[in-house]
Formats: structure tokens, C-alpha cells, sequence
């Protein structure tokens, strides 16, 4: 029975953590366990700040199993948990899962989608979200785009904002994108953070975490702090999230001298950056490669070879997602959390 | 650690993964004539994984195998013929004729055979890695087990072990989403068997088996992981079997068309092929020189397997014992 | 030289002396040493009857404590024994043979055989069988038969501290994977063992006792009753030969026709439950190839088809004494005497 009011899409990766750099890298689990936990607090977020409904899909791996049996217990009763509706999908235990999922909520018009994983989970339901906002959360591997967030304040803005208690122009964020085309294989993919040139012939295992791999670097935007191949323009030559250019990088492993970057959890590579500069947006930037792979946010996705002539060109015009700290901080300003004391479990209403 | 590879170990890569095909496919034409005694299990659709893990390892490396250790032991360069005429349950076998199918071993290559209890190779291999490290080599041994096997008490018990023990021990297993006529979504009960090995002390990952080179360099990581005294680890392939169970499996429990689609859409020598002439690394001549003498091969063995002569009653009683008493 | 010393020091000196003699040789089992992981002593138990203390400081990385994982370190076992090592691994009690049965069953006592005569598995499974500490019904079998049922094995059940030595060394020499099966009431037997290394050869039955009138065929701890009963049996009249099968794979077929032959009255005494038991098979063995000299039938002293009992009123009961033996050798006396 469809309850009125904002739906809030939420996916979970169930394969995200599981990749080649459990082995190359010393990146950690992030089992359904906890990834079952982060929704249910995005849930009890959810409750408290009136959204009545969630869609959210199956799973394989007993996350989706978990919520709905912690859905019908007295800690969700007493939160006031928003009604779950399962979305029962085929699924193929691919990122098609992800895809098709985020489609189907922008069909069933979700005011915004939760979405728990890496930068490849956050691409893949970027590519399907039109306008509708991402609440980003990460869980994977690689986590340039999404911010490390606990998910009670995430969920606590995302309500916030699903329900019209904060405007659009503070709570939300245009995102930048790059667009890799391909014209020879009929290829335009997107990517959130980085694509990354590698000299490697076949995408493989995915993964890329050796600076020797890696030939150059075009990014969105480059933060001091991430982990990822973004790193290397984060540490060299930084663009905010909000600045209205990107910034590409260049690598040589003959190099003397190299730039110490954590290229994925506990690993920290040198890698000899010998020319860097701006992404101009609008420009069809070609690569300094004639054959090799290209990776999008962290995992090679297109072979190319000598016939190909890829371009990156950088899009302001991204992804939209959610602000949560604006959100937050607007909230505390204007007391949006504040309810009389009976009705404190009650979901917070509009002012 | 670069997984770039030359023209030769491309070549030889695909040379290994279509003789292991070519095998397969033509004992499943074999088989039905009635002349080939006992049980097969047929490795073909799983090529890749075989091709992309011996591709890093020596004779010296052990590796040890299940009922369906055809790939695993072409891979490991056990004689084609002497597999063949085995099979046929011929004298000049690689066992004599005294194993079959299931019991195919070369000890001089590593191989520690082929096994008709699944799952029972996990404990062998954690013992020759255990040899390895009491002789101070730096072997690996590196154990091929199912979906189906990933439920034995073995395979846990050896898992658990290599960890405490740290042992250069490399677990791969192949899930090929069914254990006989069980589906492996059923069976594993965290689905992803990778996920296991948080449990057991040592990292695990899910690799698309249908792609040579994802197995190639994830087997890579784990080999020069164990190698360097680092311990276990457990690489699960995502791969298909085209054939059933057994030979004479009907394969009821699959989907209609889901070997057809498989063999269309993801075949992993098909892929390699793409891959390889798009990328102007080999050409197609090549690769079709590699497939005619790779038919030769199989026409020669079978040929000569069919004629060879039989065990004698003799050799019923022989080699029980080493010595007797 | 020989001076007296038990059972259990006799196994703990083949295992350190031949430890020393080669390098291939290393032990793996659970608490061998005991200790591991523990903020105590190391070495804490050597066994948990104490037989392998003292070798995890004698022999540094070759006394391997292993997680309790039958399967896991048995099989371990089996896997280096293909690489050219010579492991000595320990089943703490017979009865848990269940837990890793595949691993000996199917791959060690195997191998040989299927890959065609090019494999060797100089694998050495000991292991503690027997009934009468009130250890009841999982931890007191003898599973004898068990094991000599499998081709490609060979089972050894030492008597004496002298045997325990000997065949212990020679088991470690053999190519072949020997089950040795060291009986928990003979750990403390005292007996002459000389100082050297030397060997006990396999499939050679040990004769105690030479005698005209019946053949009295067993192996381990029965061995002693048996020798008890024959004593008893002396002062009666009835002379007694005594054999110590020693081996029961390769099982010493020529000594026990020989003495039937000569004797042409059998009784055969097994610790292990009847049924399929040596017992059955010896008996067998002599009606098919013996009959002719059969002066009258043979006798089995068995424990009952039953568990091992817990209670020592039932235990001493459930083990054969001497007076069983001797109820057996007057019986077959008398029924041959008639039938003479």
C-alpha cells in the first residue's frame, strides 16, 4: 500500500569489497553484516525525520533479508522506520543489479537514492539517476566520490531534504563527470572521480593499485585526503569538488624523483609525476597512450588499442547529491530537529 | 609486479586452454560410443581458470585436483596421450591403466592427481606447502576445488590450518554455480565463497573466470603473496561447466539454453581471441595455427589410445606395496 | 646393549634416534608438544600420555602441534609424504579415526596403487588403541581390522618395548603409509631395549612359546595374557605355542600354517569386537589352508559385539583375561580329544 509523502531509494552493493585488492592491498571487509547495520540506521535517520517509505532491492548475500527482519522489530516500531518495499528484481550478481535497481526507483519516482559502495557502485547509479539526488555513502574499496559518513547523519540529512525541509540551492551539489568516449566501439561511459590511462592491455581483474600500471591521470576533482588514483592529483596539483575545472596528471616510471600516494587502503606507491595541468570542461582531451585500458573510478573497463581514438572530456553538468554537512549545518541554525518533547518519536514535521 | 605478457606466454596460454577444450569436447563425442570404461567429468568452459593459474607456477609447485582435473592436469603438462590412453583405461597410461579418469597424477610435475573425493586435495596441498617450507623452498601448492567441495569439512579444516601455520597454500575455488544438480546459490551459505576466507585468517576474492587475464593476474598476486612467505589465500572464479555433472548428465536443473547462451556470449577461449587480435598482440593465423595442431594432438592420442593394449592380469597384484613385506 | 626401559621411552628413543638419523623425518599431531600459542611451558606435554616429550627442543621445527583438524594434518601428513618427507603423524586415540579416515583410506593407502606404481607415501600414522583405563566407549577400541582391511596399508601392534622400538624404526624406514598402533596398557611395560637403532622386520610373527598341543595366535596387549594363560595351562598338562603376529599387514600367514600344522588346534585372541575381526580372518585363513590338520575346531577369544563399557565391572568384563583363554584352549582340548 504506497504511503503519500517522499520514497527514498536505498542500494547496497552486495559485491562491493571483494575485489583484487584484497590481495594487492591491504584493504579491509565490509561484510553484508555491516552493511545491513548502515542501512538500518539510515532507516531509524529516516524515521525521525518523516519519510514513510523506502524502496529497497534483494540481495544475494542477506543484507536485504536482515533489514526486513530488523523492520519488524520493536526498535523499528519505536523509530518510527519508514515502510519497506522490496523491489524483486532478477538478479544477475552483476553491476546490471545496480543499474537496473536505480532505474526502476527513478520510474517509481524516489525524491532521492541512498547508495552504499564504492566509486564504481556510485558511477553505475549515477549513470541511471537523471536529476535525482544521490545520498553517497561508501562502503567499497575505493571511496574518492563518496564521503566516509556514518550513516545516521547522512540519513538524517537525506530525510531532512527528501521531506522539503531544506532548499535545493544549500542542501544539494551539482557533481562534475568526465565522459570517455570511444567512438570506435561505440563506447561513451562516464566516470565520478578518475579515469585513469594504464599501459596494461586487458582489463583483467579490474583493479588497479601499481603506480607502473598507470600512465595518466584525469580528474574531476583531486582532494588531499583520498584514497585512490585521484590521490596523485590530490597530492600534487588539488581541485576542490566545487572548482569549475579538473586536473590531469601525467606519469613516468623512470622518473626520479616520485610522489608518495595511497593508491588503495595501506597502499602508498611512488609514482613519478612528470607533467600536470588543468581539465578545461568542454574539451575533448585525448590520451598520451596509443593501446592500453582505461579505468574508470578505480577498475579498467575499456581495452584500447592502436584503430581507437579515446577522448576524456570534463562535464560540470554531472550528478546531483546530497550536502550533508550544508544540510546539517542549515538544520542547526534553524532548529529544524527541535519537537516538542510528547511527540519526540514522532517523525519531525515541516516548520 | 607486471601482469604484461609476451607473445609466447600469450600463445602458449591459449595453446593450453584449447587443447584442454579440444580434449573435453572430444571425449564428450568419445564417451557416447560406450568404449571409454567408468566415469568422465568434463572441464570444458573452465578453461581459463586452469590456463591462468599454471601460468605462474613451476614443476616444482604442487597443485592438487578433483573429479574434474582434466584442465588442471593438461595445464600442468601432463602428457596428453598418457592422459588419453589412462582414460581409455589402456596399459600405457599415465597410471598404467590402474586410476582412470578420476585418479590422474604425475608426481614429476607437481601434479598431485586428479581425486574422486572432492574437497580431499585441500589437506595434500597444505601438506606438500607444509614439505616446502620444512625443506626451505619457496614452492607454492595451490588446490582446485568446486562450489560443491567448498562445503567439505576438508576444505575448512586445510584453510584454517595454512593460516595458523602460514603455509604458501593458494585455495581456488572454482564455482561454476553447481555442486552435481545442486545449485551452488543454494548451498554456500554467504554466497560469495571468497567471503569465507576473512574467517580462515587469509584474504579472499571473486575473479570472472571466463577471462584468462582476471585469473591470471589475481592467481598472480596470490602466487608472489605466498611465495614471499606472506601465507594463504583463497581466489574464487566465477566460470561455467558446458557439460553435466558427469557424462550422462542431462543437466535438467539448468535453464534451457543457458550452456547455449554461455558459449555465445562468454566463451573464455572466444574472448581471448577478441581480446588478443583487437589489442594486435597475435593474429588470427596464429591462433588457428595453434588449433590445428592442438586437433592433431587430440586425433593422435585418441587414435593411439584406442589401439594401445590393456593392463595384464599381473599387473592386478602389483604395486600395492612399495615392498612387500 | 641392552637396559630395561618402558614401552612408551622405547617409542620415544626410535622416534628420536631415527629423528637424528634423518633429516626427512618430522612429527605432526595435536599437543605432541603442547604449549603452542600458551603463555606456559612449551613442550607441556609431549602427547598426551607424555610419549613424544622431550623431541620439540631436541628437534626445533620438526615437532609440529596441529590445530584439531584430523583431516587437515593427516592429510597434511599424506601430502608431504609425496614430496619426499617422511612425516610421523599422531591420531591421539584410534577411535577418531572417522574424523580423517578419507585421507588414509582413499589417498594414502592408495596412491601406489592408482597412479601406477610411481607414487611413494612413507607416511607413518601412530596412533593409541586399547580398552581398560575406564576410558568407555570412544577413546578404548582397537580398530584393527579396520585398518588391515585396506590394501595398501600395513599394520603394525607392537608388544613389547623391544617390538615398540624395533618396528617403530622400521615403519619409519618403510615406503609404505603403516598404521602403529601402540596399546595405552603397555606404555608403562618395562622391558630390555638396546641402545642402537635397529629394526624389527614386518610380516614376521614372533614365536613366545614353543608347543606340541595347540597354537595360540594374537597380537599386542593379548599377547601377555595369552603368555599368562599358557603358563597357567603348563601346570595342567597342556603345552602351548605362543605366537605374536606382530604385523597384522603384511600378516605372517606361513608361521601361523606352520604351527597349526604341527599342533593342529588353534585359538585365536583379538582385543577387537568380533565380528570381520582378525580373529574371523586368521580362523578363516587356517580352516581354508590348514583343515587337513585340524585335530579339532577353532577357537576365538574376542570382546563382545558391544561398545566398550565405561564401568569397571563391565570393561573387565568386555576385555579377554586369561581365564577366557584357557576356558577356550580346554575347550578345543577336549572337543579334539574326542574327536581323536
Amino acid at each position: 500500500m504506497r504511503q503519500p509523502g517522499p520514497i527514498i531509494g536505498i542500494i547496497a552493493n552486495p559485491a562491493s569489497g571483494r575485489d583484487l585488492r584484497r590481495l594487492t592491498a591491504n584493504a579491509g571487509l565490509y561484510s553484508s553484516t555491516d552493511k545491513a547495520s548502515a542501512i538500518q540506521r539510515l532507516l531509524a535517520a529516516f524515521g525521525a525525520t518523516g519519510i514513510a517509505q523506502v524502496l529497497l532491492p534483494t540481495d544475494m548475500t542477506g543484507i536485504a533479508a536482515a533489514v526486513l527482519k530488523a523492520s519488524t522489530g520493536p526498535m523499528a516500531r519505536e523509530q518510527r522506520w519508514p515502510a519497506l518495499q522490496m523491489l524483486d528484481l532478477p538478479l544477475t550478481q552483476t553491476v546490471a543489479d545496480t543499474r537496473l535497481a536505480a532505474r526502476q526507483m527513478v520510474e517509481q519516482g524516489v525524491a532521492m537514492i541512498a547508495v552504499l559502495g564504492g566509486d564504481g557502485t556510485h558511477k553505475a547509479v549515477a549513470a541511471e539517476a537523471g536529476d535525482t539526488p544521490l545520498l553517497t555513502l561508501s562502503t567499497g574499496t575505493n571511496n574518492a566520490f563518496p564521503e566516509l559518513r556514518e550513516a545516521t547523519s547522512a540519513g538524517l540529512a537525506g530525510g531532512l531534504l527528501a521531506s522539503g525541509q531544506i532548499p535545493a540551492a544549500i542542501g544539494l551539489r551539482r557533481n562534475k563527470r568526465l565522459l570517455v568516449r570511444v567512438p570506435q566501439q561505440q563506447l561513451c561511459e562516464w566516470a565520478l572521480v578518475e579515469v585513469a590511462v594504464s599501459p596494461q592491455r586487458f582489463v583483467g581483474a579490474r583493479a588497479l593499485s601499481r603506480s607502473e600500471d598507470l600512465a595518466e591521470v584525469f580528474a574531476c576533482f583531486a582532494e588531499p585526503h583520498a584514497i585512490g588514483l585521484s590521490a596523485i592529483c590530490g597530492l600534487w596539483c588539488p581541485v576542490s569538488r566545487q572548482a569549475e575545472q579538473g586536473a590531469w596528471v601525467r606519469l613516468d616510471t623512470s622518473a626520479t624523483q616520485v610522489l608518495l600516494a595511497p593508491l588503495a587502503p595501506g597502499l602508498l606507491q611512488g609514482c613519478g609525476v612528470t607533467a600536470s595541468g588543468p581539465l578545461q570542461p568542454g574539451v575533448a582531451y585525448p590520451l598520451s597512450l596509443r593501446s592500453g585500458t582505461l579505468a574508470l573510478d578505480g577498475e579498467r573497463e575499456i581495452e584500447f588499442a592502436e584503430q581507437d581514438t579515446p577522448t576524456i572530456t570534463l562535464d560540470l553538468h554531472g550528478p546531483l547529491s546530497v550536502d550533508v554537512e550544508a544540510v546539517l549545518a542549515h538544520a542547526a541554525r534553524h532548529h529544524l530537529l527541535v519537537v516538542p518533547r510528547d511527540q519526540r518519536h514522532t517523525p519531525a514535521t515541516l516548520r | 609486479m607486471s601482469t604484461q605478457l609476451s607473445s609466447e606466454q600469450l600463445l602458449h596460454a591459449y595453446e593450453v586452454m584449447r587443447t584442454i577444450r579440444a580434449f573435453e569436447e572430444r571425449l564428450h563425442v568419445e564417451f557416447a560410443t560406450g568404449e571409454i570404461p567408468g566415469f568422465v567429468h568434463l572441464y570444458a568452459g573452465e578453461e581459463a581458470s586452469a590456463a591462468g593459474v599454471m601460468a605462474h607456477l613451476r614443476d616444482s609447485d604442487c597443485i592438487a585436483s578433483n573429479h574434474r582435473g582434466h584442465g588442471h592436469c593438461i595445464a600442468k603438462g601432463v602428457d596428453v596421450y598418457g592422459m588419453m590412453a589412462e582414460i581409455y583405461g589402456k596399459k600405457t597410461g599415465v597410471c598404467g591403466g590402474k586410476g582412470g579418469s578420476m585418479h590422474i597424477a604425475d608426481l614429476s610435475k607437481g601434479m598431485l592427481g586428479a581425486n574422486g573425493i572432492v574437497g580431499a586435495g585441500a589437506p595434500l596441498v597444505a601438506g606438500s606447502a607444509l614439505a616446502a617450507k620444512l625443506k626451505g623452498r619457496d614452492d607454492v601448492s595451490v588446490v582446485f576445488f568446486g562450489d560443491g567441495a567448498s562445503n567439505e569439512g576438508a576444505v575448512f579444516e586445510a584453510m584454517n590450518m595454512a593460516s595458523v601455520m602460514n603455509l604458501a597454500c593458494i585455495f581456488v575455488a572454482e564455482n561454476n554455480g553447481y555442486a552435481e544438480a545442486t545449485a551452488s546459490k543454494w548451498s554456500v551459505a554467504c554466497d560469495h565463497i571468497a567471503d569465507r576466507a576473512a574467517g580462515f585468517g587469509m584474504p579472499g576474492v571473486t575473479i570472472d573466470g571466463y577471462d584468462f587475464f582476471a585469473v591470471h593476474e589475481a592467481a598472480g598476486a596470490a602466487v608472489e603473496r605466498a611465495r614471499s612467505g606472506q601465507g594463504p589465500s583463497l581466489i574464487e572464479v566465477k566460470l561455467t561447466r558446458y557439460y553435466g555433472h558427469f557424462e550422462g548428465d542431462a543437466q535438467t536443473y539448468r535453464a534451457p539454453d543457458e550452456v547455449k547462451n554461455l558459449r555465445e556470449t562468454r566463451d573464455c577461449l572466444l574472448q581471448f581471441r577478441n581480446k588478443t587480435t583487437r589489442a594486435g598482440l597475435l593474429s588470427a593465423a596464429q591462433l588457428d595455427a595453434i588449433d590445428g595442431r592442438v586437433d592433431d594432438l587430440i586425433e593422435d592420442a585418441v587414435r593411439r589410445a584406442k589401439a594401445d593394449p590393456k593392463p595384464q592380469p599381473a599387473d592386478l597384484l602389483s604395486d600395492v606395496y612399495v615392498s612387500y613385506p | 646393549m641392552a637396559r630395561k626401559i618402558s614401552y612408551q621411552q622405547a617409542i620415544n628413543e626410535a622416534l628420536a634416534q631415527e629423528m637424528r638419523r634423518d633429516s626427512t623425518v618430522f612429527i605432526i599431531g595435536e599437543d605432541v608438544a603442547g604449549g603452542a600459542g600458551a603463555p606456559g611451558e612449551q613442550d607441556a606435554w609431549g602427547g598426551v600420555l607424555g610419549v613424544t616429550k622431550g623431541l620439540y627442543h631436541q628437534f626445533p621445527g620438526r615437532v609440529l602441534d596441529a590445530p584439531l583438524s584430523e583431516i587437515g594434518y593427516v592429510g597434511a601428513a599424506v601430502g608431504a609424504a609425496t614430496q619426499g618427507l617422511r612425516p610421523v603423524c599422531e591420531l591421539m586415540f584410534v577411535d577418531f579415526a572417522g574424523c580423517c579416515l578419507d585421507q588414509i583410506l582413499n589417498q594414502a593407502a592408495k596412491f601406489r596403487y592408482m597412479f601406477g606404481g610411481k607414487a611413494v607415501t612413507p607416511l607413518v600414522m601412530r596412533t593409541m588403541v586399547g580398552a581398560g583405563l575406564r576410558a568407555a566407549a570412544q577413546h578404548s577400541q582397537m580398530l584393527t581390522s579396520l585398518w588391515t582391511h585396506i590394501p595398501g596399508l600395513k599394520v603394525v601392534c607392537p608388544s613389547s618395548p623391544y617390538d615398540a622400538k624395533g618396528l617403530l624404526i622400521q615403519a619409519i624406514r618403510d615406503n609404505d603409509p603403516v598404521i602403529f598402533c601402540e596399546h595405552k596398557l603397555l606404555y608403562s611395560m618395562q622391558g630390555d631395549v638396546p641402545e642402537e637403532l635397529y629394526t624389527v622386520p614386518f610380516g614376521e610373527a614372533n614365536y613366545l612359546r614353543d608347543g606340541d598341543d595347540i597354537t595360540l595366535v594374537t597380537y599386542g596387549r593379548m599377547v601377555h595374557l595369552a603368555m599368562e594363560a599358557a603358563n597357567n595351562l603348563a601346570r595342567q598338562g597342556i603345552d602351548c605355542e605362543v605366537l605374536d603376529l606382530r604385523t597384522t599387514s603384511p600378516l605372517d600367514e606361513d608361521s601361523i600354517l606352520e604351527s597349526v600344522e604341527k599342533t593342529g588346534r588353534l585359538v585365536v585372541i583379538d582385543e577387537a569386537n568380533p565380528r570381520c575381526s582378525l580373529a574371523t580372518d586368521i580362523s578363516a585363513l587356517v580352516a581354508q589352508k590348514a583343515f587337513a590338520a585340524l585335530k579339532g575346531p577353532i577357537e576365538m577369544v574376542t570382546a563382545p559385539h558391544t561398545p566398550v563399557p565405561f564401568s569397571d565391572a563391565l570393561e573387565d568384563l568386555y576385555i579377554p583375561d586369561a581365564a577366557k583363554i584357557e576356558a577356550a584352549v580346554r575347550k578345543v582340548m577336549d572337543a579334539s580329544r574326542s574327536a581323536a
